[in-house]
């Protein structure tokens, strides 16, 4: 019994995996299309493809809505398949059926994900989906239900009678675990596996999926399969092999295969058709008017051909491997700079070391990138919400983005997706104008948002602009003022100042509250998030032009460039990203005191405070005259700071490590401390966070 | 298969039933359940953390792990000593969260039977911390409950 559940989680976390990719897939299509005002054949049979998978499998779980809802879409695009001009009729009410449908899917798997699923009722929406077929079949409004029968009728019987003849098809007999139930399914995920790595799968008993009775049968014969067009022997059986609760298979010769084969042969292949089309389409892509549009549109098609070469491992092995990697790393260093071997001439043994440092490089630069991902999916998530949004607003709007294959470590990744998604929402709600006062004031009444990623040395910079209202300063301060936010005259804030008010807790420009944005949480949230991940934002703004955010981001938390300063025994590692230059006082004059005991100093001009970090952290440190020891200036996308220390130790790659969770109680973060590192005579160092201590000033 | 591993696992909870490891502390012995124990280890470099109470003495790393460090006599409201060669960092295990405790010189493992463990006497400030008194070879041995001594330190883990 309990073996039965291990199986089903595994497919049910399947399922979620493969459905919300697929869902993926379906609204970049749609968004694609829906700009095009027209679907290419290519993307129909994807849509097809999408749609059939996820009903197969969601009735394999039994999530009946979601079963009858992808059937009901997939009998739409059937209708337009046969006769694409028929797309017009309904083309703005089908879009957004789709996508509700899409979203209604969605909704679903976030809630089996949750743990506390219970099935909600998409009996509307398949009504819709129902109304729209018949709309588009005429007055006829045959049942829906008849269309997957005509789809099986309408495969050419030329093509399937050349497959009977093939001799090289390759045939293996399948048994399942014994009471691993819902065999009929299983042999339907099996034959939907293979059509992965072969042209067309057929299988005795045909249609298993169709009739939960032949499972008995299955049961009992086993699922013979028929692979014609297979890439290699090897490639099926692997995938025979890897599939769920599979007892034993046998590879079978021609002879043996009955002949009642013949007899399914004509119903047989119509569904296996469908996904075998789509790559096979692709080599023709449809023109497009602009180029990345239809690079984007290729995408999801190859994306079939490649799946075999890929392998889904969890987070926590990569993390662990991370950990691996960063302790060789220190291990290494360890090693080559051993203190008994100081002074001695080692002249093999630096050869050595060399080699293995080049070597532990090479293996850490791979694990990076394992962790790396494409924005691109995070992009298309923002598509979805410019589209919904400028529908219920009544704006014109499109969104326009560039570098969606800057790559970034999966954390950071998911942890942008958020603050991304509120300020697209922001430029949409606020910032866009209506068509018509956009018309007025001579732009274009197609609004843009741009979002782009380029990757600037060790870090990526993120934009989001728009060619909205801008930002009003004047407006921002009064604002500002209203809310007692403001810490000097207002006179003395820049445009520029006045720009980061928005990011105060308790700043919201707009006077209503609407659906999307405007609950005062907005950007103070977006900031709080962005630095989380030790990243910075900062606003630039032309009144009635438009705005840009730029956001600055680490490419990776795990290995940091950093420089190493002691004061007293203590070794602190400031990131390289956060320094600006380091000096030593040139006379004691240079230093200005205030009446508070804080001191500044004027540099280039500029006058930073001097922040004594073996005050601030309790230290006894080696030297206390500030003309003894160095002074390091730091940045924050805001504001500049000098730090003392005894000296400067050299430059690092560290790994980030976090605190022991034993000082979760005791904020180290808010004290400037984003976590620890370890050296490589294996002393700890400690992780010094630049914008923390600039902000606590 | 199943079978095997938890016959493994009842031997070490057998083995390690009944076991203490002992300790001086101020010239007292003390003891953990044997169970809490990974390892014993010299005392090293600590890297001192700021603003926190004055018995954790800040973290060292443990084979590429960083764990906190506590000074068990501060810790147990007691001056504070010079460490020598004798002083040791006992590692613990308490809900898979590391501590090293330092204690000024590590002792024995014995097997203390649940027939010599009396309760403490109440009211004992250092009771907070003790589980209870047994004695060994004529000599008294307070027994330290893990769990007890960082309950406020804990609580908060938990909560996080």
């Amino acid at each position: 019994m309990n073996d039965v559940d291990a199986g089903m989680e595994s497919l049910i976390e399947a399922f979620i995996y493969e459905t919300n990719e697929l869902l993926d897939q379906l609204d970049e299509i749609l968004l694609e299309s829906e700009k095009a005002k027209t679907i290419s054949e290519n993307n129909i049979n994807s849509i097809f493809r999408i749609t059939h998978t996820i009903k197969g499998s969601a009735a394999m779980l039994e999530y009946e809505g979601m079963s009858t809802l992808a059937h009901a879409v997939e009998d739409v695009f059937y209708i337009i398949r046969e006769d694409i001009a028929k797309l017009d009729i309904v083309f703005d009410e089908l879009f957004d059926l789709v996508f509700q449908a899409s979203d209604f899917l969605r909704k679903e798997i976030t809630a089996i994900q949750s743990g506390e699923y219970t099935p909600a009722d998409a009996s509307e929406l398949v009504k819709s989906f129902h109304e729209q077929a018949a709309i588009m079949k005429g007055e006829a409004a045959a049942p829906a239900q008849t269309a997957p029968a005509a789809a099986s009728a309408a495969v050419p019987a030329a093509e399937s009678g050349a497959l009977i003849e093939d001799n090289n098809a390759f045939r293996v007999r399948v048994f399942f675990e014994d009471g691993c139930q819902m065999e009929n399914m299983r042999s339907f995920m099996l034959i939907s596996q293979l059509q992965g790595c072969c042209g067309l799968v057929e299988s005795i008993p045909a249609h298993p999926e169709n009739d939960s009775s032949l499972s008995a049968e299955i049961i009992q014969n086993g699922l013979i399969l028929i692979c014609h067009n297979f890439d290699s022997e090897d490639e099926v059986l692997k995938t025979v092999e890897q599939a769920l609760n599979i007892k034993s298979y046998e590879i079978l010769s021609a002879e043996d295969v009955p002949s009642a084969k013949q007899a399914e042969q004509p119903a047989e292949p119509a569904r296996e058709e469908v996904p075998a089309a789509a790559p096979a389409a692709a080599s023709a892509p449809a023109p497009k008017a602009a180029a990345p549009a239809a690079a984007e549109k290729a995408a999801p098609a190859t994306k079939a051909a490649v799946k075999q070469s890929l392998v889904s491992v969890h987070q926590s092995k990569l993390d662990h491997l991370m950990d691996l990697v960063g302790e060789i790393v220190t291990a290494e260093s360890m090693v080559a700079r051993d203190p008994d071997l100081e002074g001695l001439r080692l002249d093999h043994f630096t050869k050595s070391v060399r080699e293995l440092r080049k070597l532990t490089d090479e293996l850490q630069d791979v694990v990076m990138s394992i962790r790396m991902l494409p924005l691109h999916g995070t992009f298309q998530k923002m598509g979805r919400i410019v589209r919904d949004m400028a529908k219920k607003l009544g704006k014109q709007a499109e969104l326009v983005t560039f570098g969606g294959d800057t790559e970034m470590d999966k954390t950071i990744n998911d942890a942008i997706a958020d603050p991304l998604m509120h300020m697209i929402r922001n430029s949409m709600d606020h910032a866009i104008e209506l068509p018509d006062e956009r018309v007025a004031n001579g732009k274009p009444a197609m609004g843009k948002v741009i979002l782009s990623a380029r990757n600037v040395g060790g870090e990526i910079l993120l934009d989001v602009s728009d060619d909205g209202c801008g930002l009003d300063p004047k407006k921002l301060l009064s604002k500002a003022k209203d809310k007692g936010l403001l810490t000097k005259p207002e006179s003395e804030y820049t445009d520029k100042e006045a720009y980061q008010l928005i990011m105060l807790p308790g700043f919201s420009t707009n006077q209503e509250v609407t659906e999307y944005s405007g609950r005062g949480v907005g950007m103070d949230v977006v900031r709080k998030n962005i630095e989380k991940v030790g990243g910075s934002i900062s606003i630039n703004s032309e009144l009635g032009k438009g705005s840009t955010f730029t956001i600055k981001i680490p490419l990776t938390l795990a290995i940091v460039d950093g420089m190493n300063l002691a004061i007293g025994d203590t070794v602190f590692t400031l990131p390289i990203t956060s320094i600006k230059q380091s000096f030593k006082m040139t006379s004691p004059e240079q230093v200005i005191k205030n009446s508070n005991g804080t001191e500044m100093i004027m540099v280039r001009g500029e006058c930073l405070p001097i922040l004594r970090l073996h005050q601030m952290y309790q230290i006894e440190p080696r030297h206390s005259d500030i003309m003894d020891g160095i002074l390091i200036q730091i940045e924050n996308s805001t504001a500049n700071a000098c730090i003392f220390a005894d000296e400067l130790l050299g430059e690092y790659q560290v790994v980030v490590k976090p605190f022991p969770k034993f000082f979760n109680k005791y904020d180290l973060k808010a004290q400037g401390l984003s976590g620890c590192s370890i050296l490589g005579d294996g002393t700890v160092s400690l992780i010094l966070d630049a914008n923390t201590i600039i902000n606590n000033l | 298969m199943a079978g095997e591993v938890l016959n493994i696992e009842q031997d070490k909870q057998f083995e390690l039933e009944d076991r203490f490891l002992l300790f001086y502390i101020n010239e007292m012995l003390h003891s953990v359940e044997l169970r809490y124990v990974l390892e014993i280890i010299t005392v090293q470099r600590v890297t001192h953390l700021p603003n926190l109470p004055e018995y954790i003495k800040g973290i060292i790393n443990l084979r590429g792990k960083v764990i906190p460090v506590i000074d068990m006599r501060m810790k147990l409201g007691l001056e504070e000593r010079a460490y020598d060669d004798k002083t040791c960092i006992v590692v613990i295990d308490i809900n898979e969260m590391h501590i090293g405790l330092i204690v000024d010189s590590v002792s024995e493992v014995v097997t203390i039977s649940k027939g010599s463990i009396s309760a403490t006497p109440p009211g004992d400030v250092a009771a907070k911390y003790i589980a209870s008194i047994s004695t060994h070879n004529e000599g008294t041995v307070l027994n330290i409950d893990c769990e007890k001594l960082f309950v406020n330190d804990l609580d908060t883990v938990a909560a996080n």
